[in-house]
């Protein structure tokens, strides 16, 4: 008996060890939800990473994992990365929030960063970015271009990210020809293909000749408006290779100033743990690929609406603000507040699909 | 005999089992135009030997010859290939499938030309069938001539028959007869495997007598006793059944004072497409008679007794259909009509009767689990293993112990400790079906002197078998089903086999399977 | 050289112990030369699987902690499959146990009583009972295919969680994220040692394992579904109701799952969120056979299903193999064994000396 407990004192002593830091090399741990595929979110963040690796080059090594469900699988991943040493972790979606906070507290000493939850520690960050600013731009292009005056959305969760950008979308589009209205469909999955394409083709047929692929990280809904006919952009990294005639644009997160900012905060020992929310002024959303089809005098409303965007003189939720319900929720001349827009669980008006409740 | 080399000749085959030398230096020599009987008891060793001639398996030692040249038979495509067919006990037909698609699937050649060939052979042998009739509607001799024109139909030089007749009624064992009497006057040789002494007598040219794995002697039954064949057969004299003293069988009382079971104008039409549905069925079993059901198989004999047994409930029926001990039993399952001091031998031993990958003693506990076997839900080991050795010993089950796997059993065997497990219940109705199928002639003798014994106890008993000798042998009263009807109760002592024959076939009650339309010559056997 | 395959006379004994074996040494020998292939480092992907699992204390616990559920539902899966129920879905009985026990902490939020656990208990296993119960009323009632039924319930359980958590059950403090409130510590099993996730729940298979063993090889109840399974014309002969035996099975396994589903949220995850299952009721399809049905086995079957996912999730890490090659090696397993599983019953033997029986062999 005092052997075996001996035995397992040294295991665990072994255990802790092995877990201590590592000389000179930064240990980059980074768990993904989907696989790093070529577009996609997964491919947006990875491409942050590379950037990352380019700066520091051997003094950083990152382990990937990619493709892996959120759940006591992926805390027992994010604890063995810890367990191997990893000093700064990323960690990919919102799932792992929970898990990943509490190793935070545990580990003090270690980055974390956390993409789209809304928890905040010394040394966890949570990252978010402000696509709605960018889907604000595409809606303006969409309006100018929409026959049915009726807009698609196929969306992964409903979630403040996400039904920000949809709203964000349709007051782009509201603010050229307010009698455009938006559907929406919810697939409830980042990747989901089958579903996706399926959603896609329904709101097709609803009568909806733009479609607008809102986190998904499959080209699916891309393809089936190229197939279609309909134009259609997407998030986080350019899918215009799926959709060589129809694509609108992309509302491209860049990580790379971020991550390497964090990365560089980390190495100097000034991290500090915050709600981190990136948009056109971080240079973290840009919007690029835009479709030859849109008029130049469109695209010249658009720039302009960038740079009053960027530099702050304009915001996407400048009242007056109008819900579903024909309620108004921001009265002309105010701003929503940074921390509604945060948790918004409503939509405007001209969103036709009710929210999930 | 001819003067040309044998057809087949086995020189000094051995077969060895771990267990058992199954067969042991045998040497046998069957020649063209002639029927020839291999006789013997369960495990004497007769399947094992047909098995080798048939390419099943092969031998350990010893040599097989075929028209004077060696030959190894390593499967029975080899053995098909020299002429060599056989027929099984258990048919291998697609049910769902016609005869002509049957026999297709092994037999090249057009469906039209098969049918045209299969018409053919019918008239020519007397085996007709009709080749666009599904398998399920035929009859089991049907189902056999299938076989056996399936054997034809390639360039038949020897025929195997394992045990042919145990499925026949009397009227069609000689047509079988007929058809192999001129199967034989075309030149081919038969090999009857068989353990029904008359038959061979009546049939055979040669037999070959095996005993223990050895051939125990070869003789011309034709000029043999029965007595003589089955003293060679199993070793010693055997006696004939000693029916005893019955008080009520020369009354015949039908009072329901005694009655034990009573099925009362139970009609029951069959929701199975291929099963037989029963019409107003009147039968009563009395306390100390026995009660024999006769009838060509497929009539509705599996699904009455599925009826009386309690595996097939009719809730639909009238509480008072069946009765049972004096208690209307029409909504109890089998187990609850077992409790009533019910017992039933049901014709499938090995998947109905027993489990076949189980031990004995965990099938004793099949039909016996009331019996105190149980403590509060959980199994009572020793008392289980008690009771299946005493079955095995009281009723001389060879096998390899109580831990011994039912499907390790010979098919006599496993009906011996199936009949003994059920006897040990000291049921007051007991229903047996197919008592001595594929029994041998010593053991068969046994069971059916129990029978009769527990008969002159009080007991009632109610056999069905397809083998009228049988029911001749034992029973007091027979009635025989055609159709899915029960004839009129008839006094054994007061009728003769072609009397009950009559009943079996008679066409005005004669359908093919379910309603009372007549189908016509296709399907009456 | 021609082989042919010889039914034996009896099922090998010898073979049933060694075919588990064979299945992995015939795995690891193909997955190494896949690794080969892909240019991975052979030694160090399979000291991940086999050897890294133990390294630590902290990894022992992990074992224990995925080991749990596989045996639980493994062991009720196997009661089911020797009744020859057929009952895919132990996935789905195992979310709607966990949403059943959920529904005390999410609509308790601030109860810190006592009874919030076995509570949840009762209800995670009335849960996967109840869920089962739709695949035994439509098998028995209807005839209705318990493989299809319970594979599709599974998906309807599945959307069942996503409602309710991105309606009715859906944290208020949440910003909308699809999962519920964190359960209070008395909702949850508390841990065996400080700092593992490992809990007191590892009792619950282990209390079931032995009930099932005594279940399957002492109690009649267990003899009659044996024997349904076996030989249904022979349980019918005996009386055993086969419907009787459609409802045990189900019901068994939706207890097991349900169970298991309640020690995951009251477990290592903490709330009820998106996924809970872990893939645990198709591995314990796998853990069910690879154990030969039988309780003993399924043990040993489990322990090894664990290491195998744990080795893998270490391999993901240490030896930075992706997913897909951890899924294909466990999938190996699975045909290997089942394609070994075919010896017990059979043997090869050289056609030119065939000479055992192609049927049964007895001498009659």
């Amino acid at each position: 008996m005092n052997r075996m407990s001996k035995a397992l004192a040294a295991i665990v002593t072994a255990g802790c060890m092995f877990g201590t830091a590592q000389a000179d090399t930064l240990e980059i741990g980074v768990l993904l939800p989907s696989p790093i595929a070529d577009v996609g979110w997964s491919h947006a963040l990875n491409e942050g990473i590379a950037a990352v690796v380019e700066k520091y080059g051997d003094k950083v090594n990152v382990s990937t994992i990619e493709n892996i469900q959120e759940g006591p699988d992926a805390d027992r991943i994010m604890n063995k990365m810890i367990g191997d040493g990893h000093e700064f972790l990323l960690l990919g979606s919102f799932g792992y929030m929970n898990a990943g906070l509490k190793l935070a507290q545990r580990n003090p000493e270690r980055t974390f960063l956390h993409a789209s939850g809304y928890k905040t520690a010394k040394n966890f960050s949570p990252f978010t970015a402000k696509y709605y600013e960018g889907a604000y731009l595409m809606g303006m292009a969409a309006a100018e271009l929409t026959k049915t005056k009726k807009l698609g959305v196929v969306s992964a969760f409903a979630i403040p990210e996400l039904i920000s950008t949809i709203n964000g979308f349709t007051l782009g589009a509201r603010s050229i020809d307010p009698d455009i209205t938006v559907d929406v469909i919810w697939i409830n999955s980042w990747f989901d293909p089958a579903k996706a394409q399926d959603s896609a083709k329904a709101l097709l047929a609803g009568g909806a000749d733009i479609l607008f692929s809102n986190a998904q990280d499959t080209p699916s809904v891309v393809t089936v408006g190229e197939e279609a006919g309909a134009y259609v952009f997407n998030l986080n990294s350019s899918m215009k290779e799926y959709a060589p005639t129809k694509y609108l644009g992309v509302v491209k997160t860049d990580w790379a100033p971020f991550f390497v900012a964090s990365v560089d905060a980390h190495l100097a020992g000034t991290f500090e743990g915050a709600n981190e929310w990136l948009g056109m002024d971080d240079d973290v959303v840009v919007v690029e690929d835009w479709s030859s089809d849109i008029s130049s005098d469109m695209m010249t409303r658009i720039q302009a609406m960038h740079e009053e965007i960027a530099s702050g003189a304009r915001h996407v939720y400048d009242g007056p603000l109008v819900n579903q319900a024909g309620e108004e929720v921001i009265p002309t001349g105010q701003r929503l507040e940074d921390g509604a827009i945060l948790g918004m669980d409503w939509h405007v008006e001209g969103v036709n699909s009710p929210l999930p409740k | 005999m001819t003067a040309s080399p044998a057809l087949l000749s086995l020189r000094n085959i051995t077969k060895r089992y771990p267990a058992v030398v199954a067969n042991d230096n045998i040497c046998l020599e069957v020649h063209a135009n002639s029927i020839h009987a291999v006789l013997g008891e369960n495990g004497a060793g007769k399947s094992t030997l047909m098995k080798l001639v048939y390419g099943l398996i092969e031998s350990d030692s010893g040599e097989l010859y075929w028209q004077g040249q060696r030959v190894e038979l390593r499967n029975p495509a080899a053995a098909r290939k020299l002429g060599i067919g056989m027929v099984f006990q258990h048919f291998s037909l697609f049910e769902t499938l016609s005869v002509v698609e049957n026999i297709s699937l092994t037999i090249a050649g057009s469906r039209q030309v098969l049918s045209q060939k299969i018409i053919d052979i019918g008239e020519r042998f007397q085996l007709k069938v009709n080749p666009d009739a599904s398998v399920h509607s035929l009859s089991v001799g049907e189902r056999q001539r299938v076989e056996i024109i399936r054997c034809l139909l390639q360039d038949l030089k020897l025929l195997i028959l394992d045990e042919p007749t145990s499925v026949l009624p009397p009227q069609h064992i000689s047509a079988l007869f007929e058809a192999l009497r001129k199967l034989r006057d075309s030149g081919v040789a038969i090999l009857f495997i068989s353990h029904k002494l008359e038959e061979i007598r009546d049939l055979c040219d040669t037999a070959t007598v095996l005993r223990g794995g050895k051939v125990a002697g070869s003789i011309n039954p034709a000029r043999a006793s029965t007595q003589e064949l089955a003293t060679l057969m199993i070793g010693h004299e055997v006696a004939g059944v000693n029916t005893g003293s019955n008080a009520q069988t020369s009354s015949n009382s039908q009072s329901s004072d005694h009655a034990l079971l009573q099925l009362n104008a139970v009609t029951v039409s069959s929701d199975d497409p291929f099963g037989t549905s029963l019409h107003d069925i009147n039968l009563q079993v009395n306390s100390g008679e026995i009660v024999g059901i006769a009838g060509v198989s497929g009539n509705g004999q599996k699904e009455l007794s599925r009826l009386i047994s309690g595996e097939q409930m009719e809730k639909h029926l009238p509480a008072e259909s069946i009765k049972m001990i004096g208690q209307p039993v029409t909504r109890l399952g089998a187990a609850e009509r077992r409790a009533l001091g019910f017992a039933f031998v049901p014709e499938e031993r090995l998947g109905r009767g027993a489990v076949p990958v189980m031990s004995l003693a965990k099938n004793t506990l099949l039909t016996t689990f009331y019996q105190g076997m149980l403590s509060q839900g959980f199994i009572r080991g020793g008392k289980l293993k008690r009771y299946t050795d005493e079955c095995i010993e009281k009723f001389d089950v060879r096998c390899g112990g109580a831990q011994a796997m039912a499907g390790s059993l010979s098919g006599g065997n496993l009906q011996k400790f199936i009949i003994g497990r059920e006897l040990m219940l000291s049921p007051r109705l007991l229903f047996v079906a197919q008592p001595t199928w594929g029994v041998d002639i010593g053991a068969a003798t046994a069971i059916r002197q129990r029978l009769i014994d527990l008969r002159n106890t009080g007991i009632g008993i109610l056999i069905v078998s397809e083998e009228l000798e049988e029911l001749f042998e034992v029973t007091d009263r027979i009635h025989v089903i055609n159709s899915g009807r029960l004839s009129p109760s008839l006094t054994t002592a007061e009728v003769t086999p072609n009397d009950i024959g009559e009943y079996m076939i008679s066409h005005n009650q004669r359908g093919s399977h379910g309603d009372n339309s007549n189908t016509g010559d296709g399907h009456a056997v | 050289m021609q082989f042919k395959l010889d039914r034996r006379e009896r099922a090998s004994r010898r073979m049933l112990l060694l075919t588990p074996l064979l299945a992995v040494l015939l795995s690891v020998i193909t997955s190494s030369l896949l690794l080969l292939i892909l240019n991975k480092p052979v030694g160090s992907t399979l000291h991940s699987f086999f050897i890294a699992p133990f390294e630590n204390f902290y990894s022992i616990t992990e074992v224990f902690l995925k080991f749990g559920p596989l045996l639980l539902i493994a062991q009720a899966l196997a009661v089911g499959f020797r009744a020859k129920v057929w009952n895919i879905g132990a996935e789905g009985q195992m979310i709607i146990g966990a949403i059943a026990a959920s529904s005390v902490p999410v609509y308790f939020v601030d109860s810190t009583s006592g009874w919030l656990l076995p509570a949840m208990i009762a209800l995670g296993a009335a849960g996967g009972m109840s869920w089962a119960a739709i695949a035994a009323w439509l098998k028995t009632r209807f005839n209705a295919n318990e493989i299809l039924v319970t594979l599709m319930l599974t998906s309807i359980a599945l959307q069942l969680l996503y409602y309710l958590l991105l309606g009715p059950w859906k944290d208020p403090m949440g910003f909308n994220f699809p999962q519920t409130v964190m359960f209070q510590n008395e909702a949850l099993f508390s841990p065996l040692f400080s700092g593992v996730r490992l809990n007191t729940s590892i009792i619950i298979p282990i209390i079931f394992t032995v009930a099932v063993w005594l279940f399957m090889e002492r109690h009649f109840g267990g003899f009659k579904l044996v024997v349904g399974g076996l030989a249904p014309q022979a349980a019918t002969y005996a009386g055993f109701s086969a419907k009787k035996a459609v409802w045990v099975s189900l019901l068994l396994a939706g207890f097991a799952a349900g169970l298991a589903g309640m020690s995951e949220v009251a477990g290592p995850i903490g709330q009820l969120q998106r996924s809970v299952t872990s893939g645990y009721g198709y591995s314990a399809i796998i853990v069910a056979y690879l154990g030969a049905l039988n309780p003993v086995g399924i043990v040993f079957a489990a322990f090894f299903v664990a290491v195998l996912q744990i080795g893998g999730d270490v391999a993901l890490v240490s030896a930075n193999l992706p997913i897909s090659a951890v899924h294909v090696f466990q999938g190996l397993l699975l045909i290997f064994y089942l394609a070994t599983y075919t010896l017990v019953n059979y043997q090869i033997r050289p056609l030119r000396h065939a000479s055992s029986s192609t049927t049964e062999g007895q001498p009659t």
